[in-house]
């Protein structure tokens, strides 16, 4: 509490921390704090030294000026000295006054003690008497209630073994009906088996079958998937050849007309847009069975030029393989097309 | 089909994917190539051999007395070397030397090398010779040509010359120029004995004739479409004088001779108007003449000289020589009267135009480096080339076929016509036989 | 060295700059065909140079009357004149029709030879060097002779007297192939008759 006030008022106002009535109101404070204190058993916690309190709360005093003249330093320290022996007496006659006042207050604390001790005597007999009639009321109150105790514990006890026997006959009822149903269970239970049984034989039988399916259907694919397999290898095989044949075909298809080019004179006629497509048909020698002009160019010269030079070729140069002449080479159209002339 | 594109052409076509329909329908016929079971290959060639064509012409089989001179065969063989397209056997390589058919031993001419045969034979039937000659293609062992042709036996140079161009037609499918003549000019002696002659000859330079002969400068012959007049320009009264000269009578009309420059003649198409160059209003400029009523129309305006018009090949438009831009330099005019674009932007000295039967190319004579060459310029793209370099040339001239161009020229400081291939390649060169020889004109083909 | 030399070479070519220019806007000049010719010959007026000659002629005046003074000056006069008409060939560079400065004064004499004999014809004949088209040459020869034919009428003489002609490159001055030749034979030539 008394920290309380403190904090309140060190966040007071600035005018209430001048030092003389801060003393002043804390003087008060402790006064009463000390009657209220002796006025109550002594339970309560001592009160800190009001002489510390005071002593550091009226203590400060206004600083020496800091700024002192070295001429007058002696003589500052003895007027110090003075001051403070004036102050020490001062101090002692204050000390000797309280010592006086408080025994003063002690002779008054004890005879007021005598007086409250007294009083308190007389209020512990009313008391004590009162009590006394009080507990005769409860002893009064007690039997009665044991009496309607006693009572109800009588009528719960019947209730109860109205509930028992109630409880017993519901029971047997009950066990019956589980019994029966018991037995209905059971019975579905063996049709149930039963039931089931069947079912697994079928199944069994039906999974038996499907089995051999999937063993003569896996049978199946995986023939499926080497025949597939073969014919992949065998197509690709066939590619291979293929590009085998392709690629010795266009090896001698630029020989072809490497050789044609070097053969063929066209005609000083001759345009770009003159074109004359030759079918010619080959021995496996390289030989010309025969030439057919199959598109003209619609200018005999350049037509006969064409004509020569596919002729002037005594041998073609064409691939050994004989399935890549066969492929290729046994029939096939050359174009004559002057790109540019000259 | 399969289509495989030949892996030889290294130079591009450009027609032959510029059009897109047309690419798709080969990319549509490639797709259809590839799914088909049986894919037929096809092999496209895209060039030839850039070689002259191995021709063998076997001497002619002779009968009764012949003329003096070239034999039939000779002069075949001669035409056929000079067109600069073939490349001819020597007779001395030959293993056989048949006259017909029955004689000849393919195998021996396949052998060879040889991709065609002329075997023929002569023979004397009064006045007249009798040459039945037949063309072969070697390597299919088969007739191509097979004639008989007769002429009086001082013409026996014409037969030559008759069986010359139906083999050159047979093999490049054109006619040959072998019939054709030649217009020139020739200058012997100096100072007072000075002799300008105007002469005709075949195409070998043989059989020349005088047709005019003056003490003063004759120059520009042309030759009329029908090849039966001459327009020159001639000297003979002290002035540039153009006239038109009748070959078979020798008839001479003055066309034009007005005050001033009378010049640079040209025949139109069809043989009614000569174009030519005038000063008779101040300053050269191009004008059409009707023949017949000798009417003018003057075609050029312009204070710079326009001269040498020269009609394009569709007969409506003009090209002549202007130095309105600074130097002389090929104009087109496409329609009589209008405006006149120029052609010729390669160097500072372009002049005489000579347009192509085809529409093609213009020749003209062209400074370069400090010499004058004839060049030509591609009328579609204006791309400039260079078709001669001996250095001192002029005067270009078309044979009608447009395969040769003959133009004044000198060799080893001697004065020549020179005969060139267009395409490149020197043909033959007709040497003068005294003095200079200039201005060749190069006559039409006649039947 | 290089150093030492640059301010000479670059003196050199601001010589070389300043001439080029003058020569520059001469030729400029004389490519005005028509009026310039005229502006030209007032400009030379001739007589200045023929002046400076007679004071330096070492002829005394005082031993001489005014009036022989002035045949003696027409005397000399008509003496170099008839000189100058000696020359009655006058060449071009290759592909032009100019006339060159030095065959101004020649040609002036001509032109007041041509002013003072009326019944005198003279014949312009134009030609080229071989090289080139003849055609073109033709054409060429004539634009020459028609130069030379108008630098004679503004400088006196009269269109009738005077007919033109071109030979092209037909009738070249020397035979032969080069340069030198070739010079020799672009000309214009003057024929009396």
């Amino acid at each position: 509490m008394t920290g309380h006030e403190r904090e309140s008022i060190s966040t007071g106002t600035a005018p209430w921390l001048s030092g003389v009535a801060f003393s002043v109101i804390l003087h008060g404070l402790i006064a009463v704090l000390a009657l209220v204190g002796w006025s109550w058993s002594g339970s309560t916690p001592p009160e800190p030294q009001p002489n510390a309190i005071s002593a550091r709360l009226v203590s400060p005093e206004p600083k020496p000026s800091p700024v002192v003249e070295e001429q007058d330093r002696e003589e500052q320290r003895q007027k110090e000295r003075e001051r403070q022996k004036r102050e020490e007496e001062r101090q002692e006659a204050e000390r000797q006054r309280q010592q006086e006042e408080q025994a003063r207050r002690e002779a008054e604390r004890q005879a007021e003690a005598q007086k409250q001790r007294e009083a308190e005597r007389q209020r512990q007999e009313a008391q004590a008497k009162e009590r006394a009639e009080q507990k005769a009321r409860e002893e009064e109150a007690a039997r009665k209630k044991a009496e309607a105790e006693a009572k109800e514990r009588e009528r719960r006890r019947q209730e109860e073994e109205r509930k028992r026997q109630e409880e017993a006959r519901r029971k047997a009822e009950e066990e019956k009906r589980r019994q029966e149903e018991q037995r209905r269970k059971e019975e579905a239970e063996r049709k149930r088996q039963a039931e089931e049984e069947a079912e697994r034989k079928r199944r069994e039988a039906e999974r038996r079958l499907r089995e051999q399916q999937l063993e003569a259907l896996a049978e199946k694919q995986e023939q499926e998937a080497r025949e597939a397999e073969r014919r992949r290898r065998e197509a690709e095989a066939a590619r291979a050849r293929e590009a085998q044949m392709l690629s010795e075909s266009q090896k001698y298809q630029g020989l072809i007309r490497e050789r044609l080019s070097q053969a063929w004179y066209p005609p000083s006629s001759a345009t770009e847009d003159m074109t004359a497509r030759l079918q010619i048909t080959l021995l496996p020698t390289g030989e010309l069975a025969s030439v057919k002009l199959v598109n003209s160019s619609g200018n005999t010269a350049f037509d006969n030029s064409a004509l020569g030079a596919v002729r002037s070729l005594s041998r073609y140069p064409v691939p050994d393989n004989r399935d890549t002449f066969e492929r290729y080479f046994r029939q096939f159209t050359i174009e004559f097309n002057p790109e540019r002339l000259r | 089909m399969k289509r495989i594109k030949s892996m030889t052409a290294k130079r591009a076509y450009p027609r032959s994917y510029a059009n897109p329909v047309l690419t798709l329908a080969v990319a549509f016929l490639m797709l259809a190539a590839t799914g088909s079971a049986r894919a037929e290959l096809l092999i496209r060639i895209t060039e030839g051999a850039n070689a002259a064509i191995p021709v063998a012409v076997v001497p002619f089989a002779e009968s009764g007395t012949m003329p003096a001179g070239d034999k039939i065969g000779s002069i075949v063989r001669s035409d056929l070397t000079m067109s600069g397209q073939f490349n001819l056997l020597a007779p001395e390589k030959m293993l056989s030397l048949p006259s017909q058919r029955s004689d000849v031993y393919f195998r021996d001419w396949r052998m060879l090398g040889q991709r065609y045969l002329l075997v023929g034979q002569v023979s004397r039937e009064g006045d007249q010779l009798r040459a039945r000659y037949e063309l072969f293609d070697v390597n299919r062992e088969q007739r191509i040509l097979g004639e008989t042709a007769s002429a009086p036996a001082s013409r026996a140079r014409s037969l030559g010359h008759h069986i010359s161009d139906k083999v050159y037609e047979a093999i490049t499918g054109e006619p040959g120029v072998f019939s054709t003549r030649l217009a020139y000019v020739t200058v012997a002696g100096q100072g007072e004995d000075i002799r300008y002659r105007l002469q005709v000859s075949d195409v070998d330079g043989k059989r020349s004739k005088v047709r005019l002969e003056s003490g003063e400068p004759i120059l520009s012959p042309a030759w009329s479409p029908d090849g039966k007049k001459l327009a020159y320009v001639s000297f003979e009264t002290g002035k540039p004088v153009i006239f038109v000269h009748e070959l078979a009578t020798g008839e001479r009309r003055k066309v034009a001779d007005f005050r001033g420059l009378n010049s640079a003649p040209a025949w139109s198409p069809d043989g009614k108007s000569l174009l030519m160059t005038l000063s008779r209003d101040g300053n050269a400029e191009v004008y059409k003449m009707e023949l017949a009523s000798g009417d003018l129309t003057r075609l050029t305006h312009h204070w710079a000289i326009d001269t040498e018009g020269s009609w394009d090949h569709s007969g409506r438009g003009i090209f002549f020589t202007s130095d309105r831009s600074g130097g002389p330099q090929i104009y087109h005019m496409e329609r009589l009267g209008g405006e006149a674009r120029r052609i010729t932007f390669g160097g500072r000295y372009n002049a005489r135009p000579r347009p192509d039967a085809n529409g093609e190319y213009v020749y003209y004579v062209h400074q370069r480096e400090g010499e004058f060459v004839i060049a030509r310029t591609h009328l579609d793209n204006g791309q400039e080339s260079i078709v001669t370099r001996t250095g001192a040339d002029e005067s270009p001239s078309l044979s009608p076929n447009g395969r040769l161009l003959i133009y004044a020229t000198e060799q080893d400081g001697d004065s020549v016509l020179s005969v060139v291939s267009t395409e490149g390649g020197a043909a033959y060169s007709l040497p003068a036989a005294e003095g200079e020889v200039r201005d060749p004109a190069w006559g039409p083909i006649t039947r | 060295m290089k150093a030492s030399l640059s301010p000479k070479v670059i003196a050199l070519l601001m010589a070389a700059g300043l001439f080029a220019g003058c020569s520059s806007t001469g030729e400029k000049m004389d490519e005005e065909s028509y009026g310039s010719d005229v502006e030209a010959i007032d400009q030379d007026g001739g007589a200045t140079v023929y002046d400076g000659t007679d004071e330096e002629g070492g002829i005394s005046s005082s031993a001489m009357t005014e009036e022989e003074r002035r045949e003696a000056r027409e005397q000399q006069q008509q003496a170099e004149q008839e000189a100058l008409r000696d020359i009655t060939t006058f060449y071009f560079d290759f592909d032009t029709s100019e006339i060159k400065p030095e065959a101004r004064d020649v040609l002036v004499a001509h032109a007041r030879y041509l002013a003072d004999n009326p019944r005198v014809q003279v014949r312009a004949e134009g030609h080229a060097d071989e090289r080139g088209s003849k055609e073109y040459n033709l054409a060429l020869g004539e634009r020459r002779a028609k130069a030379v034919e108008r630098f004679l009428i503004v400088n006196g003489a009269s269109r009738g007297q005077i007919e033109t002609i071109s030979y092209g490159e037909e009738k070249p001055a020397v035979r032969g192939s080069g340069e030198e030749a070739w010079a020799q034979n672009r000309r214009v030539e003057l024929k009396f008759d």
